[in-house]
């Protein structure tokens, strides 16, 4: 393991691997990262690989615009089929609120250039034959949405990365990260340490145990979310469907699983990562009332991963006042995957002050103290 | 020509089933004893290839018997991937094939298999350009995947009957049975979930034979065993597999029936839920008509259905020479014995019967388009093959697998070791790392079916001074 | 054809599992998610062992392997018709730990 480098990052999802990986393209690779696990340990390997453009916020959805022009291209870029399937996101609204909801949102997504279109559920059941659409008022429904393949995104980045010149240390824990006044000199890891000046903060649930290290508190909170997959069967299923009354999302496979979740208002903030019957029991349920076939569908496997949440729904970014050199590129919530490309072109650009986007101001820790909190509604899961 | 041919029932065998039915395959008109599996049906019926497999298209046929691989699977009925051998035959039946193009039997698909003779590396699949893989994803979707989505009325949620139970017991096979009897005696009720029809596990193999006082082929132990008589107070469920086990105290059983769901909080488990057998590793292990020493004993001795073609028996255990003997017996022509083993009565009984033995030669390659037709051996599996046996069915053995997964969900430490596989880490007496889970038989790494009835009564003791100290 | 397949399920054989191995995925879990093997209709039942086996001899011991993969319910195929009423809504969120 290097012994220095120009910067470090904590945490080897995708979101630490982006960063990484566009570093690298960019022809700056005096970069170490370093992962608790094997790669695709946390986050990054246990979502549904969900990718929308439906979003509440214009930042959200143009940063997203930007991540599905980059994911249409990466399986060239790195070499791995990432699968990246454009079968669209088709939201279900059963209430008066969630339906007002997709009318706002779907307005500002065609303004800002995503051809979302609100349709009815006998449409929704054209694109769905199998849906059962009762009790559903209206739906949103955007073409150009997918799913992915989540572990060779992981994989194809680091191994471009690390051909450039990125070293990427796997089974590696960060047990101190050494900060003399306002400088940091060094990350200590179970493996030895790293002198070095730059500390990114990408480990998701892991986040605030990690800036803790440095000193600083992030308001971040971990929370369980369980997901499940059924037996392969042949494609029946073209786009992620979500019922907005419960959080409920599934999506075909390339396989031909079923793979979703769904929200659990009543699951704590914890590190809890075990399963649990009531999740498969809600899913079932949930999932044989919108397909109602799948009843006889069978599960093959139930796991469960942590959203990294912040308290008005936008991840941290940027600066923090008290140590120079942190960088946090964390609070993702459910939705770090999708956003990755782009935010790593972003942090990329950032780091080696080509560019200076808007959201590392906007999104920075300090917004809590200044009273200038995000807030972006449409989440799922 | 059939794989496979049907006997008169073996007089002592423990299964029994109804009456003659009808069924379909494929819109043909097939038949099978009601109650049978379904995939000894097919294969008397003349029904070699099963499926194709995921990537290459490889045809695929019964491998196990025992509901724990994906050989078998079949649309009944209108239900996807539904395990054949653990589908009783009954009347009206409606089975088909799923997988392949034009169809399992005859499978263009099977082109991939040639095409890519060493390997398919499917993540670097049409990365060279992006508008290929747009173009290619739909065929690859629809290639993917087996069954269709299930037809016919939604099913509805099945009930569900919550309980506290005072001991649970997962697995009613001979370390199960021996745990339900010692509870039985000191008077403990207790809820024993088995997956299968009948209980018994290995007890109800043939070959199995239980050196104790007297000895007995394991169907003479099987009627002590199950026998209701030593089970009172003890509720006994089969075809009620425990598909969950979750942590917690106390910890939560989720067994499942065709028609029912049981979820018990239970004071103390007793996991006796056994193990996987497995193919040993050779080129072509994966040919139809490569199976389990255990499958061939279930078929042929259990439900009297025998290979038409001669038979090649692969392994070194009594049980393997055991089942030799008791083919021959049946009228089963035997190409070979296969086996390391130098001496024993087993070993003898086989030479009396004038089969043939090859010693000191494993399976190295087994070869068969849609069925197999030949097996190659060698003085190892990576060695040149110097002998060659036509067959039309080889049985072969490997260390089982134990079936692990339950006890290490619930938080119970499991032990590795290249020759047992992972299993649940119990002591003498069935102890876990969990007080209130005990574990014994295969699934904590008995060596053979005597071993485990033994450790299912050392467990059970075990399991009713832990309750009494409780108080 | 020369393969020697490991796991059935998924068509992942011996060479696969070495070429994963040779590519840097080198514990059960990344071997697992590269190759396939364990993650189809059997989840593991008849492949696991024989992954851990070819790990535990390229990594030079048993002790190399000693954790299996995360175990995850359920332990066979089940419809979800069957998890549809196993736990009321009223259940609390967490399941307590041992």
């Amino acid at each position: 393991m290097r012994d220095r480098a120009d910067l470090v990052i904590v945490g080897g999802g995708v979101i630490g691997l982006s960063l990484a990986y566009h570093l690298a393209r960019m022809g700056f690779s005096d970069v170490v990262v370093l992962e608790q696990g094997y790669l695709c340990f946390g986050a990054s390997g246990r979502n549904g690989g969900g990718v929308r453009q439906q979003w509440s916020t214009e930042e959200n959805i143009l940063l997203m615009k930007d991540a599905v022009r980059r994911y249409r291209r990466l399986s060239q870029e790195c070499g791995y089929n990432i699968w990246f399937r454009q079968g669209g996101y088709l939201f279900l609204a059963r209430d008066d609120a969630s339906a007002a909801a997709l009318e706002q949102n779907t307005r500002l997504q065609n303004r800002l250039g995503v051809p979302t279109r609100l349709i009815s559920p006998a449409d929704a059941r054209r694109i769905v034959p199998a849906l059962n659409v009762e009790g559903v008022r209206v739906c949103a429904y955007n073409k150009s949405d997918g799913v992915l393949f989540p572990f060779p995104v992981v994989w194809g980045m680091a191994r471009i990365a690390s051909d450039l010149g990125v070293e990427i240390n796997t089974f590696t824990r960060v047990t101190a990260i050494d900060v003399r006044g306002r400088r940091i000199v060094k990350v200590v890891t179970d493996r030895g340490a790293i002198a070095t000046q730059r500390v990114v903060n990408a480990a998701g649930a892991w986040s605030p145990q990690v800036a803790r290290l440095a000193g600083v508190e992030l308001p971040n909170k971990p929370y369980r979310h369980e997901i499940l997959v059924s037996e392969p069967i042949k494609p029946f299923l073209d786009p992620l469907v979500s019922d907005l009354s419960n959080g409920t999302y599934f999506s075909q496979t390339m396989r031909g699983e079923i793979c979703g979740g769904l929200s659990d208002p009543a699951e704590p903030s914890s590190m809890e990562s075990g399963s649990s019957l009531r999740f498969l029991s809600r899913m079932s349920r949930s999932l044989m009332r919108l397909i109602p076939q799948a009843g006889a569908l069978k599960v093959l496997r139930q796991w469960a991963g942590y959203y990294d949440e912040t308290p008005d729904g936008q991840p941290i970014l940027g600066r923090v006042d008290a140590v120079d050199g942190f960088i946090q590129l964390n609070g993702f919530g459910g939705h770090g995957f999708m956003m990755a490309p782009a935010i790593g072109q972003l942090a990329a650009e950032w780091i080696l002050r080509k560019r200076e986007h808007p959201i590392f101001s906007t999104c920075d820790l300090g917004r809590f103290a200044r009273g200038e909190q995000r807030r972006e509604t449409f989440s799922i899961g | 020509m059939a794989a496979a041919r049907r006997l008169e029932p073996h007089p002592d065998t423990p299964f029994r089933y109804g009456p003659r039915v009808d069924f379909t395959f494929e819109g043909k008109p097939l038949w099978g004893f009601a109650g049978e599996p379904l995939a000894l049906a097919l294969l008397a019926g003349g029904v070699k290839v099963f499926g194709r497999s995921a990537k290459y298209h490889r045809p695929r046929s019964p491998m196990c018997l025992h509901a724990h691989c994906s050989s078998c699977l079949m649309r009944v009925n209108g239900r996807p991937n539904v395990r054949t051998c653990d589908t009783p035959c009954s009347a009206g039946q409606s089975v088909e094939r799923q997988t392949g193009w034009p169809g399992a039997g005859f499978d263009l698909l099977r082109s991939i298999d040639v095409v890519y003779p060493e390997e398919l590396r499917h993540h670097e699949l049409f990365t060279s350009s992006a508008a290929l893989s747009r173009l290619a994803s739909p065929f690859v979707r629809k290639m993917s995947g087996a069954g269709e989505l299930p037809s016919g009325p939604p099913p509805m949620a099945l009930p569900a009957e919550h309980t506290r139970a005072r001991v649970v017991v997962i697995g009613a096979g001979a370390a199960g049975l021996s745990a339900a009897r010692r509870l039985a005696r000191a008077g403990e009720k207790a809820i024993v979930f088995e997956a299968e029809a009948l209980p018994g596990g290995r007890l109800l193999d043939g070959a199995t034979w239980i050196e104790d006082d007297g000895g007995g082929a394991g169907w003479q132990k099987w009627k002590s065993l199950a026998d209701p008589a030593g089970l009172s107070g003890i509720e006994l469920c089969c075809r009620m597999p425990v598909v969950a086990l979750y942590p917690g105290r106390p910890p939560t059983v989720v067994a499942a029936g065709e028609e029912r769901v049981r979820v018990v909080q239970p004071q103390r488990i007793i996991l006796c839920n056994g193990a996987y057998d497995l193919l040993p590793l050779f080129v072509g292990n994966d040919v139809p008509g490569v199976m389990t020493v255990r499958a061939l004993d279930r078929m042929a001795l259990g439900h009297g259905v025998v290979p038409a073609e001669p038979v090649v028996l692969c392994g070194d255990s009594d049980e393997v020479l055991r089942l030799g003997a008791l083919l021959a017996e049946r009228g089963v022509e035997l190409a070979g014995v296969v086996t390391r083993r130098r001496e024993g009565p087993q070993l003898e009984a086989l030479q009396e019967k004038k089969i043939p033995i090859v010693f000191d030669r494993e399976p190295a390659r087994a070869r068969g388009g849609r069925w197999l037709h030949e097996l190659e051996l060698a003085s190892h599996r990576k060695a040149e093959p110097d002998r060659l046996l036509d067959c039309g069915l080889c049985a072969a053995e490997s260390p089982p697998a134990p079936a692990y997964e339950l006890g290490h969900h619930a938080g119970c430490r499991v032990f590795f070791s290249s020759s047992g596989g992972y299993r649940i880490a119990a002591d003498s007496s069935g102890r876990t790392s969990r007080d209130d889970i005990f574990a014994a038989g295969h699934c904590a790494g008995a060596a053979d079916t005597a071993a485990a009835m033994a450790a299912g009564e050392q467990a059970a003791g075990a399991c009713l001074e832990s309750l009494a100290q409780a108080g | 054809m020369p393969k020697t397949i490991v796991c059935r399920c998924e068509d992942v054989t011996e060479e696969d599992l070495k070429r994963a191995f040779e590519s840097g995925f080198r514990d059960l879990e990344s071997l697992r998610r590269f190759t396939g093997f364990g993650t189809g209709f059997c989840q593991g039942k008849s492949c696991l062992c024989h992954a851990a086996r070819f790990l535990a001899s390229v990594k030079g011991g048993d002790d190399m392997v000693s954790d299996p993969p995360r175990t995850r319910p359920p332990l066979r195929p089940t419809p979800f018709s069957a998890f549809a009423g196993a736990a009321p809504e009223a259940e609390s969120a967490r399941e307590e730990k041992p």
